[in-house]
């Protein structure tokens, strides 16, 4: 945690008038921060001259907790980083542990997984669609969002009985196989969420007040994008194309067609705008994996109880719903992980504030860092 | 491009690395023969293609991490039965060759020809310092600084290498095997 304080204050004279710089703390306790981060802001009149974001806040230490647990402990733990998408972050640990193992998903369980952490990105874009709203001073969308959100995180409350956390995707498959009421509510959810995106269009992203206030806000070139090495919706709205799940296909992405959304200057509405198109690609795959959906076993045979892997290293990473997800494990051959390393994407996307806030007016600050959707588990860890 | 050509392309210009002993699974991993090389390598990797800088971290392979480094009650839960929070300790594995080096990894994405090389330096623990990326890429001005925090290696000209995650008053590096955890005043 750095110790945010005041930049050192001196009067200067900007355009023939004396100003007198002041510093003020968003945060830690603030309700567009999403969570606790502290931004520490020396302002001139209205124009941010520094700005300090401070982190730390939730740190856990889960890549030193994870040192001391077994390989399927260590799934629990990767509920905890992005706790509004948790599928993905259970699908990249076991990605990489079954690297190590040399594990082989059945494909009903590559399906499943597949189904879920679709279906965990459209429920994170909503809640992002909603607090999006409310940053940028519209109620309403809010209420709708949640209206859809909700019947997501039943659905996973029915499949595994976790509505946030969920401990569904382990090692060698899925925790359990989907009964065929539930996928009937699925199909029901998919009809019924497809023409919703049409509504959220013209209550949101075309309103002339909200497109006002983040068009031209924020902006990031995309040579700026990949040198602070934004990912997910944030760097495709620059317009650079890197998704993992067509540039590193896992579980059977090359399988599916689906387009990758981009944006074109970079600006808040842009980022805020691919997210709202990728919902529609995700429902496009959750329909193409349902038409699909193989027989089979969920499980892989052979999972070890308590897994040993021997000595090695593996990489793994998945397209989360905000951005690049990545966990580099070591082994050495014990029942814990040697070394857990997580590329979080929030982190790495928050980074780029201190720079990219100078300039910009207070009132700016929360366009910004709403549009970057960050969640201060995943960024923290 | 495969794997072995953009090995070669490297090894043309660089004819001192070589492939890592210990790769990193199905991408290729290279090697810096000294932490000199890192900058000239990165530059050269930035300016051929490679210039979204993924991921940077360490790791410590001096053995077991210790346990003075949790913070471990008994069990406060009387409904609880013994054991049914994880309590693993740590043990070595007598097959594999700990020492005291701290492996450094870089991780480098071409977007455009869809490929990844991972770069990998060896350092004494004790001396554990290289060059800083944070001018090359911005996207290790954060990581730089986690690794320092966790882990203790000094990254030379950063602009601002301060803790970014533990807490101002937490001595040490908890990522490093033989950290210990000192009482403060958050603990009983």
């Amino acid at each position: 945690m750095n110790n945010a304080t005041a930049a050192p204050i001196d009067n200067e004279t900007v355009g023939g008038v004396q100003t007198d710089q002041m510093f003020i703390n968003m945060g830690p306790q603030h309700p567009s921060t999403h969570g606790v981060l502290r931004i520490g802001l020396t302002v001139e009149g209205e124009v941010i001259v520094k700005a300090i974001p401070d982190i730390g806040y939730l740190h856990r230490g889960t890549e030193k907790l994870a040192e001391v647990r077994n390989f399927h402990h260590c799934v629990v733990l990767t509920d905890r980083w992005d706790y509004v998408s948790a599928m993905p972050n259970n699908l990249v640990f076991c990605l990489s542990a079954e690297k190590l193992m040399g594990l082989k998903i059945p494909p009903r369980a590559d399906a499943l997984r597949v189904i879920m952490c679709e279906l965990n990105r459209v429920a994170s874009h909503l809640l992002f669609f909603g607090t999006y709203g409310i940053d940028t001073g519209a109620f309403t969308p809010f209420l709708y969002a949640f209206r859809e959100r909700e019947m997501v995180l039943d659905l996973f409350e029915m499949l595994c009985g976790a509505r946030l956390t969920y401990n569904y995707i382990r090692l060698g498959g899925v925790m359990i196989d989907t009964t065929p009421e539930w996928l009937t509510r699925l199909k029901e959810f998919v009809e019924y969420f497809k023409p919703r995106l049409d509504e959220y269009d013209t209550l949101l992203s075309f309103n002339p007040i909200f497109m006002a206030r983040t068009k031209n806000v924020g902006c990031l070139t995309a040579a700026e994008a990949v040198n602070w090495g934004l990912s997910g919706p944030n760097l495709r709205a620059s317009g650079v194309d890197y998704d993992v799940r067509k540039h590193d296909p896992y579980c059977g992405y090359e399988n599916y067609a689906f387009e990758v959304p981009l944006g074109e200057n970079g600006s808040c509405w842009d980022r805020y705008f691919c997210r709202v198109r990728e919902m529609r690609q995700s429902i496009k795959i959750i329909e193409q994996a349902l038409s699909k959906l193989p027989e089979g076993p969920t499980m892989a045979m052979g999972v070890a109880k308590i897994p040993k892997p021997a000595p090695g290293e593996a990489y793994a990473h998945v397209e989360a719903s905000r951005g690049e997800l990545g966990i580099y494990l070591v082994s050495d051959g014990g029942i814990s992980p040697f070394r857990m390393h997580v590329r979080a994407p929030s982190f790495v996307n928050l980074a780029m504030l201190q720079e990219k806030l100078v300039g910009m007016k207070v009132a700016d600050v929360i366009a910004v860092l709403g549009s970057i959707d960050i969640v201060l588990g995943e960024v923290d860890r | 491009m495969t794997q072995d050509e953009l090995f070669a392309k490297i090894q043309a210009q660089f004819p001192k690395i070589e492939k890592a002993a210990n790769p990193v699974k199905d991408y290729l991993t290279i090697r810096l023969p000294s932490k000199g090389d890192l900058l000239s390598v990165s530059l050269w990797l930035k300016n051929n293609g490679f210039d979204y800088l993924d991921m940077l971290t360490g790791t410590d392979y001096l053995g077991p991490v210790d346990m003075k480094g949790y913070i471990r009650q008994q069990n406060f839960n009387v409904f609880l039965p013994d054991g049914a929070t994880p309590e693993i300790e740590s043990a070595a594995n007598p097959a594999y060759a700990y020492k005291p080096v701290i492996d450094l990894l870089w991780s480098f994405v071409s977007i455009r020809e869809k490929a990844r090389v991972i770069v990998k330096l060896e350092l004494p623990r004790d001396a554990a310092s290289v060059p800083s990326l944070a001018g090359l890429f911005k996207a290790a001005d954060w990581q730089e600084r986690e690794t320092f925090d966790l882990l203790g290696v000094t990254y030379e000209g950063h602009p601002n290498l301060t803790k970014i995650l533990t807490p101002d008053f937490l001595q040490g590096h908890p990522l490093r095997k033989d950290y210990a955890h000192v009482k403060d005043r958050f603990d009983e």
